[in-house]
């Protein structure tokens, strides 16, 4: 069992982990997933302590690993990585790469360790590779022998980092299936990985991790069919999400013309779509939310989904209730709800925003 | 074990290369000689605008040319067989300086030269320098009484009978003083026939016996060290040696840093041109002098007849062969230390503890930053100048300090190239820090680092030369002195040359068998595997 209590990870400009806390069980299988940069592989790296967390504490079966004093090697050995760039020692052949470890770190005999090495490759479907260097193998079949290495060591818990990032997408598979074939053991395994059907299918339990921290988790259903959360929505539904914060009348619009192309461009956006951002932009905030502009700042957020291609273009503003329907310039209006498929306005007067329009392109 | 065998294959292929390019500049000086045109036949001729004369630094023989030929350009040489070898090729219109030198470089066969009749009268006063941190009470009044005296009974005038007008160059047999009540030890260069230089591989000449003479006189047991002309002053400031015996002129620079004795040798100053006319061979008096001829026999025979003189005549060899010993121990030991402590200085430094590596770079900076002789000669006159350590030990210091400097630097960058990825690996599988640098990134920086290893040693065995200046007599130090009784300007260099690039060649054999036996197998990439 690993616990992680308000575990804290921070550099001179960059705080990855602001307060991660967790319990994780023997024999869980959890995928974590996020945006880039969130931290997902600091976390593992601070569990295996190849970081040194600035904070917290982090509990394997009840003794804290990070305590002062606490024999880090010890640690460790509990413990195995399984990296994105695969890290095979180069000087070894395959066979050496897994037994290597196993003679000195375990003092195993020569003979048991190669048996041990020879079965474990055999189970990764590289049995006749054992004399092979790493600059002979395939990505995938690094990364295989890889994982057997880090299963000749019998750690209770197994941290993949990564593990098919660097490949080729027609190895992805077969490493992925590898590592399918240890989830039924009692190991903890610990899944950083982008591939988002693997981290479902996968896994019993999925963290997703963002601003600093374990934002939302549960079990693969609930993240990834019901996500509760903004961010993990966005993220699930692949949303590209462009924010324009309009906080005075003299906002610079045609710098925000270049922002809105820039986006799309960066986010492979139809031309006709990006007309439509562009033309709605424009009809709101220089003919439909003029009145409006003078008071209050305007927040325009352009959502793009690329599972199925959709966007959704909001204006958010505080302030009384302002319906365009009703007040403002009804042609403009007019123009804009007959080239977009729906327009709807709603007004929450407790809400941050008090009046929303949302449109779907 | 192929990767091994390309090295060893494009070595040899470099050396005949460079080989030849030496020997075909040489056919090019040698040819050169041959060359002819109108020649100088009076003195009045040389103080022209267009007129090159050569003169000896640190002599006074400038001011000399300067009063006689006002209007020619003086232009500077360091080293004497040189100079000649210029005025022989026609570079310099004239040498001017000691004329005693100059007829006995023409009777060690230098060619395509002649010596101007009359003389430009006396010219450099040598005496003896005097340390000043001589643990010898007034050692400069004895010797000065000691130069009175012989010079009274006629003794001093027998020496240079002998040396200097027959140049019998035989040393006669002077007794050591029996209960030495001081220890002498006299600077010399040995490069300076007929003053002191090696003859039948032994320090002799005028000066040696003058000194030898000194110290049975004084009553002290002597003992001599070699240096170059550039380094010898500074030996005797900082206290190597108790005065220097070397026919040292007495300038007005020197006289301000240091003191000398009574003069014990008074220069001649003759002037030495290209000689163009057919007498030639009957001037230069030699037997065999096979000028006339041309073509390849003739470049032959004279290559035959400087091997001889180097190597043959008076076992000179044995020479060659003390300096190649000198050479190698110092590499070696060098090599060895250095490897060491670059090794053990860059597994302190490792852990990326501050000062320790703040320290490492520091001391890096300044041993890369400096020129190999100018740290040489800190180490020795001002660092270890209290310790009376040898030349050779210090010479050992310093290239171990500088071959380690770079062995660091060579683990840094194959640390580096074989990445962090490595380390993280083996710390994952529970390896503790030394342990993986030593089972799992050593291995790995090794093949990385042997290639720029090589070379540093061949770096190495070539900056050795440089000793000379702290009175050690290595390969170049001895060619030196060879070419100082020959008057041969090139031959020796060659010779030393090639020495060098065998005796590299050796290092580099030894560290390949060393590199096989270590990592017996050889990881070259691609998919062709050998096993040693």
């Amino acid at each position: 069992m690993i616990e992680l209590v308000h575990l804290e990870k921070r550099y001179k400009n960059a705080v990855p982990l602001a307060d991660v806390n967790a319990v994780i069980n023997d024999g869980e299988v959890i995928s974590i997933i996020g945006p880039s940069g969130t931290g997902k592989s600091t976390l593992i790296r601070c569990i295996d302590l190849l970081e040194r967390p600035t904070g917290g504490k982090i509990l394997l079966n009840g003794e804290d690993i990070c305590a002062h004093g606490y024999d880090v090697t010890k640690a460790r050995r509990r413990m195995g990585m399984v990296f994105q760039s695969f890290n095979l020692f180069g000087h070894l052949n395959a066979i050496e790469n897994i037994m290597q470890a196993q003679i000195d770190i375990l003092k195993r005999p020569k003979k048991e360790a190669y048996e041990t090495g020879i079965e474990l490759l055999r189970r990764v479907g590289l049995g006749d590779k054992e004399h092979n260097y790493p600059d002979e193998l395939s990505g995938g079949q690094k990364q295989r022998v890889a994982i057997a290495r880090t299963l000749a060591m019998d750690p209770e818990v197994i941290m993949f980092d990564e593990p098919t990032s660097a490949l080729d997408p027609t190895m992805v598979g077969e490493v992925q299936s590898v590592i399918r074939d240890l989830a039924n053991t009692d190991k903890i395994m610990l899944i950083v990985t982008h591939e988002m059907n693997f981290a479902r299918s996968i896994c019993n339990r999925v963290f997703y991790m963002d601003q600093g921290g374990i934002y939302e988790e549960g079990t693969p259903e609930q993240v990834f069919e019901h996500p509760q959360r903004d961010r993990t929505r966005r993220f699930i539904r692949r949303l590209r999400v462009l924010e324009l914060n309009i906080d005075s009348p003299y906002y610079d619009f045609a710098g925000a013309g270049t922002e809105i192309d820039r986006y799309c461009m960066q986010n492979d956006i139809a031309p006709r779509t990006k007309y439509y951002i562009r033309l709605a932009f424009e009809e709101l905030t220089s003919h439909i939310l003029r009145p409006v502009l003078d008071h209050v700042p305007v927040l325009i957020t352009v959502e793009h989904s690329e599972q199925d291609d959709k966007t959704a273009f909001t204006a958010s503003y505080g302030g009384e209730r302002f319906d365009p329907a009703e007040s403002g310039d009804g042609f403009s209006y007019k123009v804009l709800q007959s080239t977009v498929s729906t327009l709807e306005y709603h007004y929450d007067p407790n809400a941050e925003h008090s009046n929303q329009i949302k449109i779907l392109l | 074990m192929k990767e091994h065998g390309r090295y060893i294959k494009t070595d040899r292929r470099m050396t005949a290369a460079l080989l030849i390019l030496l020997l075909a500049s040489a056919i090019v000086f040698l040819s050169a000689c041959g060359r002819r045109d109108e020649g100088i036949t009076s003195l009045d001729q040389l103080d022209q605008p267009h007129i090159k004369i050569g003169v000896a630094t640190d002599t006074t023989e400038f001011s000399i040319v300067e009063k006689e030929f006002p209007k020619a350009e003086i232009v500077y040489v360091k080293d004497l067989m040189l100079g000649f070898e210029s005025v022989a090729q026609g570079k310099l219109d004239a040498y001017v300086g000691n004329k005693l030198n100059m007829e006995l470089a023409i009777k060690n066969g230098l060619k395509g030269v002649r010596i101007m009749e009359g003389s430009l009268g006396e010219g450099n006063v040598g005496a003896v320098a005097i340390s000043p941190l001589t643990e010898i009470p007034d050692l400069k009044e004895k010797l000065n009484e000691y130069l009175r005296q012989i010079k009274e009974d006629g003794t001093i005038d027998d020496i240079r009978e002998r040396w200097l007008v027959k140049q019998e160059m035989v040393m006669p047999d002077i007794p050591e003083a029996r209960d030495p009540k001081y220890h002498l030890t006299v600077g010399t260069t040995g490069l300076s026939e007929p003053f002191n230089c090696y003859v039948n591989g032994e320090l002799a000449g005028y000066d040696i016996e003058l000194a030898k003479r000194f110290a049975l006189w004084l009553g002290a047991s002597i003992e001599f060290k070699t240096y170059d002309y550039e380094g010898i002053v500074a030996a005797a400031l900082g206290g190597d040696v108790d005065c220097i015996f070397a026919n040292l002129y007495v300038t007005p620079e020197r006289q301000q840093t240091i003191e000398f004795s009574d003069p014990t040798y008074v220069v001649e100053v003759g002037v030495m041109v290209q000689d163009t006319g057919s007498d030639a061979a009957v001037k230069s008096g030699s037997p065999n002098d096979s000028r006339e001829e041309s073509g390849s026999t003739g470049f032959l025979d004279s290559l035959k007849e400087s091997f001889y003189k180097t190597f043959i005549r008076e076992d000179r060899w044995k020479l060659f062969a003390e300096g190649i010993v000198t050479t190698l121990l110092i590499t070696l030991l060098s090599i060895v230390f250095g490897t060491l402590v670059g090794f053990a200085v860059f597994m302190l430094c490792r852990r990326g503890n501050r000062v320790a590596n703040l320290i490492t770079r520091f001391c890096i900076w300044l041993i890369e930053g400096m020129p190999v002789v100018v740290l040489l000669m800190i180490l020795y006159y001002v660092v270890f100048s209290q310790t009376k350590l040898s030349g050779v030990t210090v010479s050992v210091i310093t290239f171990t300090l500088i071959f380690a400097a770079a062995v660091i630097n060579m683990l840094k960058a194959g640390v580096a190239a074989v990445g962090t990825g490595q380390m993280e690996a083996a710390y994952s599988l529970g390896y503790a820090n030394n342990r993986a640098f030593f089972r799992i990134i050593l291995p790995q920086v090794l093949p990385h680092v042997m290639p720029s290893y090589k070379s540093q040693i061949k770096s190495l065995i070539k900056a050795t030369a440089v000793v000379g200046y702290v009175a050690v007599q290595d390969l170049t130090k001895m060619g030196d002195i060879v070419r100082s009784r020959t008057y041969e300007a090139f031959f020796p260099l060659i010779a030393v040359a090639v020495f060098y690039f065998v005796l590299a060649g050796l290092l580099i054999w030894v560290v390949d068998r060393i590199e096989i036996r270590a990592f017996h197998r050889r990881r070259t990439g691609g998919n062709t595997r050998e096993e040693v």
